[in-house]
């Protein structure tokens, strides 16, 4: 069946495909995992708050982001994200900002929505008890978060959130209607360039799947110790 | 207020009863700890006055009033949703209540300058479940609150905290997680955990109602030594036992109310009302 | 900010010659749903013999179930957009092949293949899990009773499990229609994509995008609203 592929172009372009593609992917991933976990749990705790417009605010964002093809979201910051460096900057013109910076910027704000809800289950999983001891305690409510429930919260949802990292991982291959070179744009490039998409397209898919199916099996396992300890 | 008596605090002259915790060293002798010494005498160390609480329509607590006088033990009982709960946890803020003041040791629970952490931080309290962190070692559970609240240095707060785990019996534990302990273990530990800051009251919210049978006695028998230390405890609680033991005065709560506030004596002896004798005869027959 | 908002860009005729600007949006809107739609018949149906597949006994059907999962579930869709639409045709047979490439709405048939093949496996975690959630006396009291297996599934433990998993199957129901957008990577002329070429002619790319937003945030409400009368449609009286 595959007597006329070629597959000797792989090999020619390894270090092309995992040197350049797979370092922007996975740097990507890091950086945005890292960033949309932080704002993730900020955008948690502002749910969490009880403070009306704080509360609302955090809902409708997350309401807004998952409902969004990530596609769509993409194509938004790619045009918002110079107007709104240059509001930032308080410039007149648009900032020239990097596709990279964009990317990161999409989906370190895409991603927080799926990561806000993760640790708000995490957060209300921490029973009432153990934030009346912390207060008994004397700690402020900051104290309280910052020691007792956001520790106990990331631990018990850190199989969720390396799962979604793994989502993440995979969504970055959207960079493509950017024309980044991510891991699937380099395949995708040399693909073109010698006409051999049958050969790319299957090596991609076989790394992709390599990498993720490995991750969800050490997740999987992470996941039966700590189910352990609780 | 139907308070009748402020008896002095007892103090240990008798001796203290044999304690048979099991599986672990037992307490060790010597006060588990120095009482601080008073600051205003003469005014009790918690006044509750007049306070109510209620959760839209329905009222949890109603009109309640009494004191706390340094050094006394004050054993709370009454069926369950009496409200003996809300209101220990009232005490240090825990629950808001909209009617009413609680006073302890001169600073006033409800009123907007009032320091809450701090105030809490010179509350001990021991909880129904213990509520140790669980992603703390029993060491870090017994530092964290003196470092980060009273920011005590970390190794002043290492040495009292395991002097406190000494006290309760549990020095070879310091290393252990609390998932790894028994649940009266796990008891003594908050207890201890409570002591490191040095409070000046503690409150205990039904502590040895979660515990199975064979561990009461090993917790009992901290709050025994605490009180004969000279602590000022108000305790919630259905161990008439303890209560017998070293409670100054009983209150018997019902449907939010305080329905008998007495010395030990007065209580057991001859409750006046009806519902104070229900609840004991119920309590006391099996 | 120097942006020239132009909210009246929609009613302009689009570049194509026929209809407006929000003409092309509406046949964008149109794709995405008929996209939609029909990929979840595929997912719903073979999503349902997989989960099911691996409540089974058997192992080797287990093993199936559990290959197919994590097959679909471990490659990026993008990918699998790309294996459907630039793969499958060189690897069939050539006339089959050729025929398959010169197939017209080439891009809708193969978003709607390969989106029914991949939100299957997500719809098989559901019902595998609502499945197991019931109680085992279920499945014992169907056996009791005479049924075969397949008697005990279609008229026992299936019913009952669409009824747990109807909220996870919404959310999935509606991932499946925003992943439609990713199949304007190979052409398909769906919401995201007219929204794309509407700002690619019109320089109006603030307009464009916020009516895709609203479009895309409408279907979600009116999918939500539905699921909730279908769940009340299907609700067991006296049951949790």
């Amino acid at each position: 069946m595959f007597a006329n592929f070629d597959f000797s172009v792989i090999a020619a372009s390894l270090p092309y495909l995992f040197g350049q593609g797979m370092v922007f992917t996975v740097t990507l991933t890091a950086l945005a995992a890292s960033g949309g976990i932080v704002f993730g749990t900020a955008l948690a705790m502002m749910r969490l708050s009880g403070i009306p417009g704080v509360t609302h605010a955090a809902k409708l964002y997350v309401e807004l982001m998952r409902s969004l093809p990530l596609v769509l979201v993409i194509f938004w910051f790619y045009f918002l994200v110079p107007y709104i460096g240059a509001w930032v900057t308080g410039s007149t013109t648009p900032i020239q900002v990097g596709a990279f910076a964009s990317a990161l910027v999409t989906f370190t704000l895409f991603e927080a929505a799926y990561f806000a809800e993760i640790m708000r289950a995490g957060i209300q999983s921490i029973s009432k008890g153990q934030t009346a001891a912390a207060s008994a305690l004397g700690m402020s409510y900051w104290q309280t978060m910052r020691l007792v429930v956001l520790p106990q919260a990331l631990r018990n949802m850190l199989p969720l959130l390396l799962t979604q990292t793994i989502v993440l991982f995979q969504d970055t291959s959207l960079v493509y209607v950017l024309s980044l070179t991510d891991f699937l744009g380099a395949a995708s490039k040399v693909a073109q360039r010698d006409g051999r998409l049958v050969e790319m397209y299957l090596f991609a898919a076989v790394v992709y799947f390599a990498v993720c199916f490995t991750a969800s099996l050490l997740v999987r396992r992470l996941q039966a110790r700590v189910a352990i300890i609780r | 207020m139907t308070s009748t008596s402020m008896p002095a605090p007892t103090t240990g002259t008798q001796a203290a009863s044999a304690s048979e915790a099991p599986a672990d060293e037992g307490l060790r002798a010597g006060p588990l700890v120095t009482p601080p010494p008073a600051t205003a005498t003469g005014q009790p160390m918690i006044a509750i006055d007049r306070v109510s609480k209620w959760y839209g329509e329905f009222r949890v607590l109603t009109d309640c009033s009494t004191s706390v006088a340094r050094g006394e033990v004050v054993v709370v009982c009454g069926p369950s949703g009496s409200g003996k709960s809300t209101l220990i946890k009232c005490v240090n803020a825990l629950e808001p209540f909209q009617e009413g003041q609680i006073t302890v040791d001169g600073t006033r629970v409800k009123e907007r300058g009032t320091n809450l952490p701090k105030l809490r931080a010179r509350v001990g309290m021991v909880f129904q479940h213990f509520e140790l962190f669980p992603h703390l070692s029993i060491t870090d559970n017994l530092t964290i609150a003196q470092r980060k609240v009273l920011g005590r240095p970390g190794a002043e707060a290492r040495k009292r905290g395991l002097d406190l785990l000494d006290r309760v019996g549990l020095s070879a534990h310091a290393q252990k997680y609390p998932g790894q302990l028994s649940g009266g273990q796990q008891q003594r530990v908050a207890i201890a955990r409570a002591l490191a800051m040095n409070p000046v009251v503690m409150l205990f919210d039904e502590p040895t109602s979660a515990l199975d049978p064979e561990m009461v006695g090993e917790v009992l028998d901290v709050m025994v030594e605490l009180a004969r230390d000279g602590m000022t405890m108000m305790v919630v609680t259905h161990e008439m036992g303890f209560a017998r033991k070293v409670a100054d005065r009983v209150i018997f709560m019902d449907r939010g109310e305080i329905v008998e506030d007495a010395t030990k004596d007065a209580f057991f002896g001859q409750p006046r009302s009806e519902r104070a004798q229900q609840f004991l005869s119920k309590i006391l027959a099996h | 900010m120097n942006y020239t908002w132009n909210w009246g860009i929609f009613l302009e005729p689009s570049p194509e010659g026929v209809g407006t600007y929000a003409d092309m949006l509406l046949s964008g809107l149109g794709w995405t749903v008929a996209t939609a739609l029909s990929s979840w018949v595929i997912a719903f149906t073979l999503g349902s013999v997989i989960g099911v597949l691996r409540t089974l006994p058997s192992k080797a059907a287990n093993a199936v179930g559990t290959a197919y999962v994590e097959l679909f579930r471990n490659v990026p869709l993008l990918v699998q957009m790309f294996l459907w639409y630039f793969v499958l045709p060189e690897v069939l047979p050539v006339g089959l092949g050729t025929a398959v490439k010169q197939m017209p709405d080439a891009p809708f048939y193969t978003a709607v293949l390969c989106l029914g093949f991949f939100t299957a496996s997500r719809v098989a975690e559901q019902v595998r899990a609502g499945i197991q959630s019931l109680p085992r006396g279920q499945r014992m009291a169907g056996t009791a009773l005479g049924f075969t297996t397949a008697q005990t599934y279609r008229h026992v433990l299936l019913p009952n499990a669409y009824r747990i998993i109807l909220p996870p199957l919404t959310s999935e129901f509606l991932n499946n229609l925003k992943n439609t957008s990713v199949a304007l990577t190979i052409g398909l002329l769906e919401l995201t994509a007219r929204a794309r070429s509407m700002q690619e002619f019109s320089f109006q790319v603030f307009e464009a995008f916020t009516a895709a937003t609203i479009l895309y945030v409408l279907i979600n409400l009116v999918v939500i609203l539905g699921a909730t009368l279908l769940e009340r449609f299907v609700a067991v009286p006296g049951g949790r």
